[in-house]
């Protein structure tokens, strides 16, 4: 994939992310409802593709004001993701050459391939997620389940064990699929399976619009090490 | 959450915000996929709750405190009997060896129902 392909397709799926929580936002009060209208417009724009230094510019001005609204994050790790994917993409238009474009992208893939290994990592160094109790207790006593019927899998320990170290193992092997763009393809297509589960078990809908926002960099930069290597 | 008309009292009833609903069927579930605006501003509420648990901050109990009075305003909470004052407590569940036992670990200030404006 070419880095210009690449820009163009992470935009529009940050564009379709971005309009997806703006709208949420608009159903809020005052500042919220204001900046959601702004931002939901500015998502449309950047999903066309005009003028996207000065569209993601002001995205990354009113993401700013967000977190400062909200005293950090509204939406955790999703609203950290968007700003990471945006801030790269804006630094990649405004790179002078193209050697300071590929290492603000690089950037973004590596931070994606972390963002994977990382949680595959916490999870395999603590033994409640290796056993399967860690999973039960986020059915049985976390907000995150969306609904009764979902609380009862913390009774089901076999199905809960075998998801947590399916989880683990996937998590822990990312890094391995820079190696082939098949198997990048393969584990791409597993991550989004992953954040379909995680949004229809736990309501976490934003996650599955903005990590495949960086899905395209992440592409782009595999080409990218195979012509180096 | 409960509600009181002295200010000074604990509600004599508490209800949760938002009870799960039992399940939740298909079409629902894609819905919500695109378009889940209650369920991220309770995964917010929880953040601030989260706060309010480690130690004491007027913005999370505000900003708890703000949403409720929103979803009073819009129908969403229907106070029962007279209601003067809003007020929301954290109960946290602890497990540990083998038992799952609930702490009320924060009471917050009463607010004023008949406030229009939501403070930010």
């Amino acid at each position: 994939m070419t880095l210009e392909l690449a820009i163009r397709l992470s935009e529009i799926i940050l564009g379709l992310a971005i309009f997806q929580q703006s709208l949420e936002f608009i159903r809020s009060f005052q500042l919220e409802k204001i900046l959601g209208l702004i931002r939901a417009l500015l998502a449309i724009v950047l999903m066309l593709g005009f003028y996207p230094l000065l569209v993601e510019t002001v995205l990354l001005v009113t993401s700013i004001v967000l977190i400062k609204r909200f005293q950090g994050p509204y939406n955790g790790g999703s609203d950290t993701m968007s700003l990471l994917v945006l801030l790269c993409l804006w630094l990649s238009h405004w790179a002078p050459v193209g050697y300071w474009k590929e290492i603000a992208l690089g950037y973004l893939a590596i931070q994606l391939v972390l963002s994977y290994f990382q949680s595959g990592w916490v999870k395999v160094i603590n033994p409640d997620w290796r056993n399967g109790r860690a999973l039960q207790q986020v059915f049985a006593f976390t907000a995150y389940p969306v609904s009764n019927r979902l609380r009862m899998w913390a009774q089901r320990p076999r199905l809960l064990l075998v998801m947590s170290w399916t989880v683990v193992i996937f998590e822990l092997l990312f890094p391995l699929a820079l190696i082939n763009q098949t198997m990048l393809i393969i584990a791409l297509c597993f991550a989004a399976f992953f954040h379909l589960a995680n949004a229809c078990l736990f309501g976490l809908n934003r996650f599955f619009w903005i990590w495949p926002a960086a899905y395209p960099i992440i592409m782009w930069f595999q080409t990218r090490l195979a012509e180096i290597f | 959450m409960g509600f009181v008309t002295d200010p000074t009292a604990q509600p004599s009833n508490w209800v949760a915000f938002r009870a799960l609903p039992e399940q939740i069927g298909f079409f629902s579930g894609l819905l919500r996929l695109f378009h889940n605006p209650q369920w991220n501003e309770l995964l917010y509420i929880n953040t601030c709750a989260e706060h309010l648990f480690e130690s004491y901050s007027e913005f999370s109990e505000q900003e708890i405190g703000n949403r409720l009075l929103v979803a009073l305003r819009s129908g969403e909470i229907v106070a029962t009997g007279e209601a003067d004052y809003l007020m929301f407590r954290i109960r946290v569940l602890e497990f540990d060896a083998g038992q799952s036992q609930g702490e009320v670990v924060f009471v917050s200030r009463p607010f004023a129902v008949s406030l229009s404006g939501v403070r930010q």
